[in-house]
């Protein structure tokens, strides 16, 4: 469960503050879909980057399974997020001179996993993205949707209970747009984490649970779709 | 993160820019090269002092002379006043200078200090000629044998002393007096001029009796001619003190006779320069250290071996000082190309720093990430240096210490532990320069990292 209450960030002082986020509350339970809808400039990466603990906000409260996350010290909040939460980015961001088994280690050094258990953690996070047999190949050598898929592995290898991704298929063309979408899918089905996605496709947008659509730092509208089923049930 | 995991990746970050990595390294190796070359020449110059010194001098022996002057700087500048014990002494100059030099008095006074087991005055004569029936007559000197300097023997056996009336007899005479092996002479004979003192009393008596045919028959002395047996042959050694290779032998007693011989009625007669002091159980410092206070107290110059190794030494400290001087700079200018290395470095991997940390990786860890992958550098170019230094040394030596008449002796002599330490200090050292690099990398802002513009 991520809840946040009263969520606003404010940027610079005075006559020259931006307000980028103001008064945004809501709850996403454990192991759903959230999908935070907006053009670009209307607060959705800021909002992405305070709900992980990236950035702090100027007021407001995030708890994530009742711990609240700005209370902690550095040391620890760096600890809780190495073994809670993980993200995928449009740009990949996977190191190009390393091996995918390389890149896909690197949440379990940060995360200090004993080191006998990691190379089977490894294996597994890239047979689910069907990357095993590229274990040894560097991430450079990879086409675009490889490389997100290497990415999504080195994003579920330590078992986070929340995934961000931020506009995971930005980069890529609608068929490998579509397959990462299912395999991100099946992941939170399978593996039961939650799962954020920040995006300004609708269509994405709607396959999700939960839909948050931000625009000028507030929040427009909030659409639960199961609740909605429910209703029409 | 685990150390060896910090480590691993920044290897394998050096690695992946094989090209910067290796030219930063060689700007330390430079530096460490010149170091490493000074310190093996360092060890070996010492060593061949030591062992020069082990050859010529007993540890357990002071060099005592009248003049403390000698051993301890005086003012030159002021006239000294006179006593009976002055005598003149030719520097290597060309100088002629007045020295106090010691007397039978002063070798008893100083035999009956506490703590002294012997005391042996150094003399030497300067022989008119050497030579053997049939053969030319060379110039040569005789110094008295001492046990504690024992030279190497190329023939013969000698036991505590030269036995009377034999002589031990440098290899360097042997060809040119007819002998054709070291073996060959022993048991032979040489002759041995020498020319007695003009004596002022004798002259004055013959002056009175026999008018100016007997005074000039007194003023060519004759030369007194002594035969001597060769009881060994010394070696040629590379660690005998220069110029003393061609040095005759025979006991103390022996050669004070020839000595007596020569310098009756001058102001030579028993006189000397130098005299050995030997203090019992003298291996021992502290036991020497107490002599030497004792003769010094009595207003001689006392020199112990430590105190003429240093003295030998000194000159080199100081050229070894100013190598290593340049090596420093060589180094610190190069920890400019860390520094500059690392920067490049943090500003290449922004990203992958902003991911790490994204991750929840501690800004600790990413610090230490980087100041390893300096220390790895400054390990790289140390290991470069070194080695270059260490492989140069092994394969010129032979030569250099053919050119500096060395003997089979290394002029560099490489000691692993010292490299080992130099290698541990230049990676300190690339640490401190990784250390502003490292702080920028930890503090950068993961969003700003992270931004896909």
């Amino acid at each position: 469960m991520i809840s946040l209450s009263a969520i606003s960030k404010v940027y610079g002082k005075k006559d020259t503050a931006f307000t980028a986020l103001s008064d945004i509350s809501f709850e996403v339970p454990a192991g759903s879909t959230l999908a935070v809808i907006g053009k670009s400039g209307s607060g959705k990466s800021t909002l992405m980057h305070i709900m992980s603990g990236l950035d702090r906000p100027t007021s407001g409260t995030i708890k994530i399974d009742d711990v609240e996350l700005f209370n902690m010290k550095p040391k620890a909040m760096d600890a809780f997020r190495a073994g809670t939460m993980s993200f995928i980015f449009q740009a990949f961001f996977v190191e190009a001179n390393q091996s995918c088994y390389q890149n896909v280690m690197l949440p379990l050094e940060i995360g200090q996993v004993p080191r006998r258990k990691r190379k089977s953690l490894v294996m597994n996070a890239l047979k689910a993205v069907e990357l095993d047999d590229k274990a040894g190949v560097l991430a450079g050598n990879l086409s675009g949707g490889q490389k997100q898929r290497l990415a999504i592995a080195r994003a579920i290898v330590n078992q986070p209970k929340i995934l961000f991704a931020d506009e995971p298929t930005g980069n890529l063309d609608s068929t490998t747009g579509e397959k990462i979408m299912q395999l991100l899918f099946n992941l939170n089905k399978d593996l039961g984490c939650t799962l954020v996605l920040v995006t300004h496709d609708h269509e994405l947008a709607a396959r999700c649970q939960h839909q948050i659509t931000i625009k000028d730092g507030h929040i427009e509208s909030i659409v639960d779709r199961r609740a909605a089923r429910k209703a029409q049930a | 993160m685990y150390t060896t995991d910090l480590i691993r990746r920044s290897g394998r970050s050096l690695a992946s820019a094989k090209t910067r990595t290796l030219l930063t390294a060689i700007a330390i190796a430079v530096g460490t090269f010149a170091l490493t070359l000074t310190l093996g020449a360092s060890n070996g110059v010492q060593s061949y002092v030591k062992k020069i010194i082990a050859n010529n001098f007993d540890p357990a022996e002071l060099i005592v002379t009248a003049d403390s002057g000698l051993i301890n700087k005086t003012d030159t500048t002021k006239p000294q006043e006179y006593d009976s014990s002055f005598g003149s002494l030719t520097t290597a100059a060309g100088a002629t200078v007045q020295v106090k030099k010691l007397t039978d008095a002063d070798l008893l006074r100083l035999s009956q200090l506490p703590g002294v087991q012997r005391v042996r005055p150094a003399v030497s004569v300067a022989l008119q000629y050497v030579t053997r029936p049939g053969m030319r007559k060379y110039v040569g000197t005789l110094t008295a044998y001492s046990s504690s300097q024992k030279p190497d023997l190329a023939a013969g056996t000698l036991g505590d002393d030269v036995p009377a009336g034999s002589i031990i007899l440098p290899d360097g005479f042997l060809s040119s007096l007819g002998f054709s092996s070291a073996q060959a002479a022993i048991g032979q004979t040489v002759t041995i001029a020498v020319q007695p003192a003009f004596d002022q009393t004798s002259l004055q008596s013959a002056f009175a009796s026999g008018g100016t045919a007997a005074l000039s028959q007194l003023a060519t002395p004759a030369t007194t001619l002594q035969t001597y047996k060769i009881a060994a042959v010394s070696k040629t050694s590379t660690f005998s003190q220069p110029g003393t290779s061609l040095y005759l032998y025979a006991s103390l007693a022996e050669t004070q006779k020839l000595s007596d011989l020569t310098t009756k009625g001058t102001s030579s007669y028993r006189r000397y320069l130098t005299a050995f002091v030997k203090a019992a159980d003298g291996t021992n410092p502290k036991k020497l250290d107490a002599v030497q206070t004792e003769v010094k107290a009595l207003g001689y110059g006392a020199q112990s071996v430590a105190d003429t190794e240093a003295f030998l030494t000194q000159i080199i400290t100081i050229l070894q000082g100013i190598v290593v001087a340049f090596g420093i700079i060589a180094v610190v200018a190069s920890l400019f190309g860390i520094i500059n290395t690392m920067y490049i470095s943090v500003l290449q991997r922004t990203r992958e720093i902003g991911l790490m940390k994204a991750l929840g990786m501690r800004k600790r860890d990413i610090n230490s990430l980087f100041r390893m992958e300096a220390a790895l550098i400054g390990f790289l170019g140390g290991i470069l240096g070194a080695g270059a230094a260490v492989l140069l040394g092994l394969v010129l030596n032979p030569w250099i210490s053919n050119k500096l008449g060395l003997g089979g002796d290394p002029l560099l002599i490489f000691n692993y532990l010292q490299i080992a330490l130099l290698v541990a200090a230049l990676m300190i050292v690339a640490t401190l320069a990784g250390l502003l690099p490292a702080r920028k990398a930890s503090r950068l802002n993961p969003i700003d990292a992270l931004r896909t513009e």
